[in-house]
């Protein structure tokens, strides 16, 4: 087993490092560090231009790049095949990968490949004498899990976003790129057409959240108010799931065990009374505000700030206020 | 064409309890069918009344779990299979995918299996992934629309984070879906009447040809706790909803998060 961490480098839309590989690269860069270890940055795609001097300068020491016309778009085929037979040939100790969608799909495809596990949707990663273990959560946040990887295997982990600093990028910091070819992988996949979502909100990247449910009374008390407090403190929009069901607001805004789990450093909850579900999804926000009536609303008990009234009165008081006060 | 739904039985909501073993006590909870895997069985039913053929249930649990099996059947599905044994008692997710494509093989004339995105309980979504991979099939995750299912052939929408991806894939394949895909429809009380009293095939690892050593977790859990409490909150008061709204504006200021 070689003495080297990799992270599998994912990209925005426009083609730069997305930020949750920079946050895997600094948090790569620290375990390396305090075990004697190196940095390694997979790199898949086509036209791939100068991310390996990114990932360099944020932390690698190595950058394995396959740049193929067949990597243009993510395929599980493309993407696993390729790096299960990089991970055969050089075996890194640990593969960290982000957790969004295409990465949960890819890490836990690659695990199966190389006959690991994979600790999905982690928020820590440790190594200690040789041995990997990683945090995650199951049961909508009620449970937090410690899981150690049997030595001798590759770990493969998948991180959430936000669960590590994002370090200082160092341009003058360099390392040696190692090209490798495309092996010969079935592609049993081809994307035909990749299409803006109607309407996507990115509820995990948003640092800031606003969510209302039923207590609102009826959809356009929900987009009267819920928006443009949104807008006000600069955040995004969400619901809990009974009003999603009820159809006010597209599941794209859900948040909770059925929806998506969040943990912005702002989460204001307005009219949500916190069913265990929606807990689920946002209880490790740094900060929680919730205004409801009900004053013995279960929200109250996860709430950093709470705010006993008519979320008909008060938000569009606040909405004033925060505009007033922010100069927004 | 031959659907199989992988099923899994969750608690109705997670405020479970840690027993001193780390293993997870459920008691008092109502056990329910994963939502995911609903949406799973809903779109099984539709493609089987399109195209013909059948959809089998497959779950991997004790016995009780023949409740939701029943429920999947009275809904429309036409075949199950249970997959119970001591041995399948602390399978991590890896080993559940070991069983499932064990059993999977044995069955042997699959075309497609579907599966919710993940479950609600693990949340690992890693089961179907892996599950393709030990079956050297096609995978498609986080589908919202299939809108091609053929001999041989799928196209469907992945629903990404911000796009939505049309794949074209071969047969056979792996698919996960998301909430959303399909409305699913409640079990018939005649078809729940019919059912009940079903025999559900029940196999054993042996049965499916796998030993203690092929169920070995990959991953160990070593630690089991609950979340930290949060920090004890704090109501705002105030004579009116203005005093209210400005000191709580005050507290987030301070807080620097606005």
């Amino acid at each position: 087993m070689a003495n080297e961490i990799w992270v599998v480098i994912e990209r925005t839309a426009h083609g730069d490092m997305a930020g949750v590989s920079k946050e895997l690269l600094g948090k790569a860069r620290e375990l390396a560090d305090a075990n004697g270890m190196k940095v390694g940055a997979l790199i898949l795609g086509a036209g791939i231009g100068d991310l390996a001097q990114v990932a360099f300068s944020y932390g690698a020491d190595t950058a394995y790049v396959v740049d193929d016309g067949a990597l243009a778009q993510y395929t599980t085929d493309g993407y696993v095949g390729t790096a299960a037979a990089l991970a055969k040939k050089y075996q890194p100790a640990l593969i960290l990968t982000g957790a969004g969608f295409q990465m949960r799909d890819f890490s836990a495809a690659l695990a199966a490949e190389l006959d690991t596990g994979v600790a999905a949707d982690s928020t820590n990663v440790m190594i200690e004498n040789g041995t990997v273990s990683a945090v995650r959560s199951s049961h909508g946040g009620n449970v937090i899990n410690t899981l150690t990887f049997a030595p001798g295997r590759t770990a493969v982990v998948s991180v959430r976003k936000q669960s590590f600093p994002e370090p200082q990028a160092n341009p003058d910091r360099s390392g040696a790129a190692v090209t490798e070819n495309l092996p010969g992988v079935p592609m049993r996949a081809k994307v035909v057409s990749v299409a803006p979502k109607q309407g996507a909100v990115n509820l995990s990247d948003a640092a800031i959240i606003v969510s209302g449910g039923r207590g609102l009374g009826s959809p356009e008390n929900y987009y009267k108010l819920i928006p443009p407090l949104a807008e006000a403190v600069g955040g995004a929009y969400g619901a809990s799931r009974a009003i999603v069901d009820a159809g006010w607001v597209p599941y794209e805004h859900q948040v909770g065990q059925t929806g998506k789990t969040v943990s912005p450093k702002l989460y204001m909850a307005i009219g949500i009374s916190g069913a265990i579900q929606h807990l689920a999804g946002m209880r490790s926000s740094r900060t929680i505000v919730a205004i409801n009536k009900d004053p013995d609303a279960p929200i109250f008990r996860v709430a950093t700030y709470g705010v006993v009234g008519d979320a008909n009165e008060i938000v569009p008081l606040l909405t004033e206020e925060i505009k007033k006060r922010t100069g927004r | 064409m031959h659907i199989v739904v992988c099923m899994k039985q969750v608690p109705r909501d997670n405020s479970v309890k840690i027993n001193a073993d780390l293993t997870i006590n459920a008691d008092g909870i109502e056990q329910i069918m994963n939502l995911f895997d609903e949406y799973a069985v809903e779109e099984a039913l539709q493609w089987n009344e399109k195209l013909g053929g059948k959809v089998t249930i497959l779950s991997i649990g004790p016995e009780d779990w023949k409740e939701q099996i029943r429920r999947a059947l009275a809904m429309g599905a036409t075949d199950s299979l249970l997959l119970s044994d001591p041995a399948f008692t602390n399978l991590d997710t890896f080993g559940a995918a070991r069983v499932a494509a064990a059993a999977i093989k044995k069955l042997g004339d699959v075309d497609l299996v579907l599966c919710g995105r993940n479950s609600t309980d693990d949340e690992t979504g890693a089961f179907a992934p892996a599950l393709a991979r030990l079956l050297g099939w096609t995978q498609l995750t986080y589908v919202g629309k299939v809108v091609t299912l053929e001999s041989g052939r799928i196209v469907a929408e992945r629903h990404l984070e911000e796009v939505v991806e049309t794949v074209e894939a071969s047969l056979p394949a792996v698919v996960t879906v998301v909430k959303g895909i399909n409305e699913p429809r409640y079990p018939s009380l005649l078809r729940i009447r019919k059912v009940a009293k079903v025999e559900i095939p029940t196999w054993s690892a042996a049965d499916v040809g796998l030993s203690a050593a092929d169920l070995t977790p990959r991953l160990n859990l070593v630690n089991r706790v609950p979340p930290p409490p949060r920090p004890k909150g704090e109501i705002i008061e105030g004579k009116d909803a203005t005093e209210k709204v400005a000191r709580l504006v005050d507290k987030l200021m301070e807080a620097q998060v606005i």
